[in-house]
């Protein structure tokens, strides 16, 4: 069973982390950490920990930076163990989370992936009082879906890495990551496309329980939001939706089609055609959605076309989206090429 | 003086075709205690094969219902369960058990109704919709899951109280596999040369996950791979086009060679009589079944370790059980199957089949299924009408 931790200038948090680490009941036979070139004393508290640990830890440090997502797949390369828990530096495990997860596969050897809540606690580790999944708005879903679809993962973002326990063959079938990832127009992060294939070759369970206490502050990489704020995002994506052609939406959506195609591309090779069929739907609505047509029938068409086959999400998001993209079709003005 | 007469059950599925939940429902029928229980059969809506292995003391009754709420169907059934006098319902199959929960919120029937689950998608989908917990909390008064992820989605997800949840493992009819004549597997199928030659019985279904199996004999060492051969038996038109996508994987990794595609075949007894050793590759199972005719059979099997049977067996040495999707365990549990010669391999079999008498003898497991009827039929929720009303008072499994 391998953690896998990457560090960048995280040393105001990283003792937090470490010593919750060493104090799992189910203790890990290895922990990879890939510091992404820290100037800070990240790695001099990293040596030090691996000095005292009551389990191997091997470091390696980039000699530049590479950001976040290729990091983790870096990390995840050199895992060894059957099992593989993703860390962020910020965090706080509780004892039981590795026990809990690693049982959970262990119990149940279809699942491929399994993901759980957490608590929410602010810069200083004083709980907020509330949980991640509902912070981020997606408890909803989960709670609905124990086992998560992978034409889900392929719609939303739904797992957080540090949340989640993959088996080996997850982490080997989402290796390497595709270019696409880091697209600046629609980037996918690394936990997300992980949840991703391993539900495309396998099964993802979520959990909601929460086995570990999340750190919200404006430096880390996830961000939860304040209910205000996630209402505010969502009347904004709303207002833009309906505002008109937009160029750089019509890229996001072809990037978009091309991750979840070449997560298609994954679970056919591994023999999962169900999985493969389900999400070549979801990119395909992604490549009509970059390109609606030019004249107001064949838009429309196309648009009730995707509800017609499901193609938009059965949520209130889904039902928005294919709101926008209709009045969007019936508008007179040509679309612009991006 | 009391008036004694046996408790009258009637299982209810969907059809008479072959198929897990179907055969399940037919052993244990023939199974019951005849001393005790009064047995008959409903396909709620069409007949099939499995009809002529039902006893002859059974009676059968298809109601020709054409949806949930077909409400002729209903009307149907539930004249014939109350002119039957029927003491308990037994439905297999989730569509069956929600037909026969609407006849009873309807009022159409209050006959007590154990609902017997075999669910086998828990890998895609463990939801409990607000229709599927309505029916089983209130048209069901008793819930027997084939797996324990079944029994704790249940009790969990759909908010059963526990003792009314139970678990029962399958079992089998080993008389079936009594002095069966094996077909001489690599004549059949010009496997001439082959140390050995394994059996996989499962329609070409995604689920069934037959990709696993060809990809574990592509990770096999080209030496290794010579000396094993897999023969498929099941039905290749299952699921459009399932078949010609594995078939083309096959040929990609060039293990063609390795395969032999039998089809669905009557005779399947026969060939597992002449096989070295039983394979299944499947995704998820809460049976299986199929690993029980491989131990009833006295093969060894590679199975995947999914379902409540692999899950008892896990740990015996009668078989291997590579986790699911994992072409590498596989590959090593075939290799592994392979070096213990043929002499480890038939005393490896012979233990399987002395589990299967041991455990999971059908006569057994129906024994336990008894209990849970009696159990429904003692308590006060389930005491049906007609028992209330009996001249003695006693509950039927008492009389």
């Amino acid at each position: 069973m391998s953690v896998a931790l990457c560090t960048y200038q995280g040393e105001a948090w990283l003792p937090e982390l470490l010593e919750s680490l060493a104090a799992q009941e189910l203790l890990p036979d290895e922990l990879v950490v890939q510091d992404d070139a820290s100037t800070d004393g990240t790695v001099a508290l990293l040596e030090a920990f691996a000095a005292s640990a009551p389990f191997p830890v091997r470091l390696v440090v980039n000699p530049e930076r590479v950001g976040s997502t290729p990091n983790f797949e870096r990390a995840l390369a050199r895992v060894e163990g059957r099992y593989v828990a993703l860390a962020d530096q910020d965090d706080i495990w509780y004892p039981h989370k590795l026990a809990r997860l690693v049982g959970m596969l262990e119990d149940d050897p279809i699942l491929t992936l399994a993901f759980s809540d957490a608590d929410l606690v602010d810069e200083r580790g004083r709980p907020t009082g509330r949980r991640l999944w509902s912070g981020r708005g997606i408890r909803h879903h989960l709670v609905a879906h124990e086992i998560v679809p992978c034409a889900l993962f392929a719609r939303r973002s739904l797992s957080t890495g540090c949340t989640m326990v993959a088996r080996r063959r997850a982490v080997e079938a989402a290796l390497p990551f595709p270019t696409s990832l880091d697209d600046p127009q629609a980037p996918m992060r690394h936990d997300r496309w992980l949840s991703l294939v391993a539900a495309a070759v396998g099964t993802v369970r979520a959990v909601p329980e929460p086995l570990l206490a999340f750190r919200s502050h404006p430096e880390q990489q996830t961000g939860v939001l304040e209910p205000a704020q996630l209402r505010s995002r969502l009347a904004a994506a709303a207002v833009a939706a309906l505002a008109g052609d937009d160029p750089a939406r019509a890229v996001e959506h072809e990037v978009r089609a091309q991750q979840v195609a070449e997560a298609a591309h994954r679970a056919d090779l591994w023999g999962d055609f169900e999985e493969a069929d389900e999400l070549r739907r979801v990119a395909r609505h992604h490549e009509v959605r970059a390109d609606l047509g030019d004249t107001i029938p064949e838009r429309t068409r196309r648009v009730w076309g995707q509800v017609a086959d499901g193609g938009y999400d059965r949520s209130a998001m889904g039902v928005a989206s294919a709101a926008a993209d209709l009045a969007r079709a019936l508008r007179p003005a040509r679309r612009t090429a991006p | 003086m009391s008036i004694l007469h046996r408790t009258r059950v009637l299982a209810v599925t969907d059809s008479l075709e072959v198929g897990g939940a179907e055969r399940v429902a037919v052993d244990i029928v023939n199974s019951l205690d005849r001393a005790q229980f009064e047995p008959s059969f409903c396909a709620t809506r069409c007949d099939g094969p499995l009809r002529d292995m039902l006893l002859p003391d059974v009676e059968v009754t298809i109601t020709g219902r054409r949806a949930t709420w077909d409400v002729a169907g209903m009307v149907r059934f539930a004249h014939w369960v109350r002119s039957h006098e029927i003491d308990l319902l037994h439905t297999h199959g989730r569509g069956t058990m929600k037909f026969v929960a609407l006849c009873r919120r309807l009022g159409l029937l209050d006959t007590p109704h154990l609902f017997h689950d075999h669910y086998g998608r828990l890998h895609l989908d463990r939801q409990a919709t607000a229709g599927m917990r309505s029916a089983l909390r209130t048209g069901v008064d008793a819930y027997l899951g084939v797996d324990s992820r079944l029994c704790e989605w249940a009790r969990t997800n759909v908010g059963l109280p526990a003792d009314r949840v139970h678990l029962a493992r399958s079992g089998v009819d080993l008389s079936r596999f009594d002095h069966v004549e094996p077909v001489d597997l690599r004549k059949e199928f010009d496997l001439d040369g082959v140390e050995v030659v394994l059996v996989m019985v499962a329609n070409y279904r995604q689920q069934k996950d037959h990709p696993t199996v060809f990809r574990a004999l592509a990770e096999l060492p080209i030496d290794l791979r010579r000396r094993i051969a897999v023969v498929t038996i099941g039905s290749t038109t299952s699921e459009p086009g399932f078949f010609e996508r594995c078939w083309a994987m096959a040929t990609e990794l060039g293990v063609t060679d390795q395969i032999r595609v039998a089809g669905a075949r009557a005779d399947a007894l026969q060939l597992l009589a002449g096989a070295d050793g039983g394979l299944l590759a499947s995704k998820n199972e809460t049976g299986p079944l199929v690993v029980l005719e491989y131990m009833a059979s006295s093969l060894p099997f590679v199975v995947t370790d999914t379902g409540e049977v692999t899950r008892a067996v896990r740990d015996l040495p009668i078989g291997f059980t590579p986790e699911p999707r994992d072409p590498v365990e596989m590959a090593e549990a075939m290799a592994a199957l392979l070096e213990l010669g043929p002499d480890e391999r038939r005393a490896m079999g012979r233990r399987g089949r002395a589990v299967a008498e041991e455990v999971f003898d059908q006569r057994r497991v129906t024994r336990q299924i008894e209990e849970v009827y009696h159990h429904l039929l003692t308590t006060q929720r389930g005491a049906p009408a007609r028992a209330a009303t009996s001249a003695t008072g006693n509950p039927p499994a008492d009389r």
